[in-house]
């Protein structure tokens, strides 16, 4: 696990999709119209016949999708994540997630990690695909798993949707570390709370719990990379272990991560004080800066610090929280759409 | 309850003989009312004004290589009823059509045998047609795809994004069959929304096109010959039909969409094909 500050790459999704690429001839790529922005522009110049433009068309191209799933070949959709979400649900249901077909649907710019406004910030996305039977659903950290999630989803059964950060993604982990698709992987053991966190919040949960610690709280880290299924061993073993749990997600609060831990914790009669930070069943307005944003809407490490202060019903003041360069979005090569 | 042991239309193991058209369509007729008449109701009218297309489409496809798409999952009674005329299906299906637990079911899902794909929720199938015929020529194989769809599907906006993509991507091995019926749950089609010219539509979307009487056996096989052999865009052939053709004991006032067929109807409905059928053998 590296310290903040973070270093950046650029592409890790693109530039490891094009080596699976060339070692699966069965994969084709589909292109939503976001061609250079999804970084399969990569893709599209070394195999133009397993490139397919499928244009500003997402029920159309989810329908084609399944079709050559059907036929034996193993495609990737990628466009941004509320068009391949909200706008082709039903097309993704009967076409893609009721016949269990291998279609891996590659969803780009999650929760508010745009400046593009209430349109084009998917903060539904994960409670959408959570709701499909046969879905698999993964949100993975940083550049690092980036870089290996297609190779990751690529043999598992059935669809898949990958939620992917664009642009400049900061690299958390250790080069060494394995992505796991099975299991949430627990960073940290501490006793009095546990932070769940999925996503490019990881780095934000971290920053949250060095501060907890420096003020005397022992604090359990648990990064979800998988939202369904869930693996909910690993969250009733951590929350046996604490008193507290606070999730950090960047998707609205309805139907994604806390939700997720939420019904693992009262389906096994696991009682503890739960806080979900997450955006709080709003749209999120009046955006420019990523910044601005994840304060305006909760997201930031004074949020899931306050949010564990408030669990564990500590007495005086949360700890203060130091600026989080650790959430700012990239303003290199990929400006927003 | 049995389950079909021919799954889909381009199964390798796939057989059927057309020997006339004509007699083929009855007999979907004649199947239809007999799956519909145990409960009284259901998609009779599709399959009345489909029956032409059905007995066209299983002449003109090659079994065990060409594929069938039904689009409007209401239809699938018209290729089960052709099904089981033709052997490709048990005779069981007409008396476990729509039935609880069946897995003929009265709109088309995953399970459905003898179609290649089906959609309930309207106006996807093109998509999947074309992602076939799209697939096809990616490597290289000689296949047709027939795509059944319906007029009041071309109001969702899907089957126009579908029809861009495949004229766009060239799919010459693509045919698609809609039905005009002109007929929809509120009523007729064209007091709902207007859709004429339909073929002046596809044509403009880089389509090869036919509009042609869809009870005319004749006029549709020449239609799916022409089709067959327009070797650079997909097909379209705009079938004028009614949901009433072929059954002239239906009252005028029959609703189209979802047909009501009292015993005493169904069994005049089965005695007048019946001698149809006996009057053509005659």
């Amino acid at each position: 696990m590296r310290r903040p500050p973070y270093p950046v790459r650029t592409k890790p999704y693109g530039t490891a999709f094009l080596e699976l690429a060339r070692e699966r001839p069965e994969i084709v790529c589909l292109s939503g119209d976001l061609t250079r922005q999804c970084e399969i522009d990569l893709f599209q110049a070394e195999f133009p016949e397993r490139f397919v433009h499928a244009a500003m068309a997402e029920a159309n191209m989810m329908g084609v999708a399944g079709a050559l799933a059907r036929s034996g070949h193993l495609p990737f959709v990628h466009t941004f994540g509320v068009f391949a979400t909200r706008r082709a649900y039903d097309q993704i249901a009967n076409a893609i997630a009721y016949p269990a077909l291998p279609v891996r649907i590659i969803g780009f710019m999650p929760g508010v990690s745009t400046p593009g406004g209430p349109s084009h910030q998917a903060i539904d996305d994960v409670a959408l695909m959570r709701a499909l039977p046969n879905m698999t659903v993964v949100d993975v950290a940083d550049a690092v798993e980036t870089a290996q999630v297609a190779r990751a989803v690529a043999d598992l059964p059935g669809p898949v949707y990958v939620r992917l950060k664009r642009g400049e993604i900061p690299v958390v982990f250790d080069d060494g570390h394995r992505l796991s698709l099975q299991h949430a992987e627990v960073l940290a053991r501490g006793i009095d709370v546990a932070l769940f966190s999925s996503g490019m919040m990881l780095a934000t949960t971290l920053a949250a719990a060095r501060t907890l610690e420096e003020a005397g709280v022992s604090v359990s880290v648990v990064h979800v990379p998988t939202l369904k299924p869930l693996d909910g061993a690993t969250v009733r073993e951590v929350a046996g272990g604490v008193r507290a749990l606070v999730t950090a997600e960047n998707h609205s609060v309805v139907g994604g991560l806390g939700s997720a831990v939420a019904e693992t914790l009262a389906e096994a009669g696991i009682g503890r004080p739960l806080r979900r930070i997450g955006i709080q069943d709003t749209f999120a307005e009046g955006s420019l800066t990523a910044p601005y944003l994840f304060e305006r809407y909760g997201l930031s490490v004074r949020h899931v610090v306050d949010a564990a202060w408030s669990a564990l019903d500590r007495p005086g003041p949360a700890p203060e929280t130091p600026d989080t360069p650790e959430t700012t979005t990239g303003s290199g090569a990929y400006s927003p759409v | 309850m049995l389950m079909p042991t021919v799954r889909r239309f381009s199964d390798p193991g796939s057989r059927w003989t057309v020997t006339d058209p004509v007699e083929l369509a009855l007999r979907v007729r004649l199947n239809a009312v007999r799956m519909v008449a145990p409960q009284g109701f259901g998609y009779l009218g599709q399959a009345l004004s489909s029956a032409e297309q059905v007995a066209a489409l299983f002449s003109a496809a090659r079994p065990g290589r060409d594929r069938l798409v039904c689009s409007p999952g209401h239809y699938v009674i018209g290729p089960f009823a052709a099904a089981v005329a033709l052997g490709l299906l048990d005779e069981s299906a007409l008396r476990d059509y729509g039935k609880n637990g069946s897995g003929v079911e009265a709109i088309g899902s995953e399970r459905s045998p003898v179609v290649d794909h089906t959609c309930g929720s309207l106006g996807q199938g093109l998509s999947a047609a074309a992602g076939f015929a799209l697939s096809d020529r990616m490597r290289g194989r000689d296949v047709r795809t027939f795509a059944m769809v319906s007029d009041g599907e071309l109001e969702e906006g899907q089957v126009w994004e579908a029809a861009m993509f495949a004229a766009h991507h060239g799919l010459a091995s693509l045919t698609v069959l809609v039905d005009a019926n002109n007929s929809q749950v509120d009523g007729p089609v064209d007091t709902v929304t207007t859709l004429e010219p339909i073929a002046a539509k596809w044509e403009s979307f880089g389509w090869h096109t036919a509009d042609v009487d869809g009870h005319d056996p004749v006029a549709l096989a020449a239609a799916l010959a022409d089709a067959d052999a327009e070797p650079d865009r997909p097909s379209v052939v705009v079938c004028r039909t009614s949901t009433s053709h072929g059954l002239d004991c239906l009252p005028p006032d029959a609703d189209g969409h979802f047909i009501k067929l009292s015993p005493e109807l169904a069994w005049r409905a089965i005695d007048e094909l019946t001698r149809e059928l006996e009057a053509l053998h005659a």
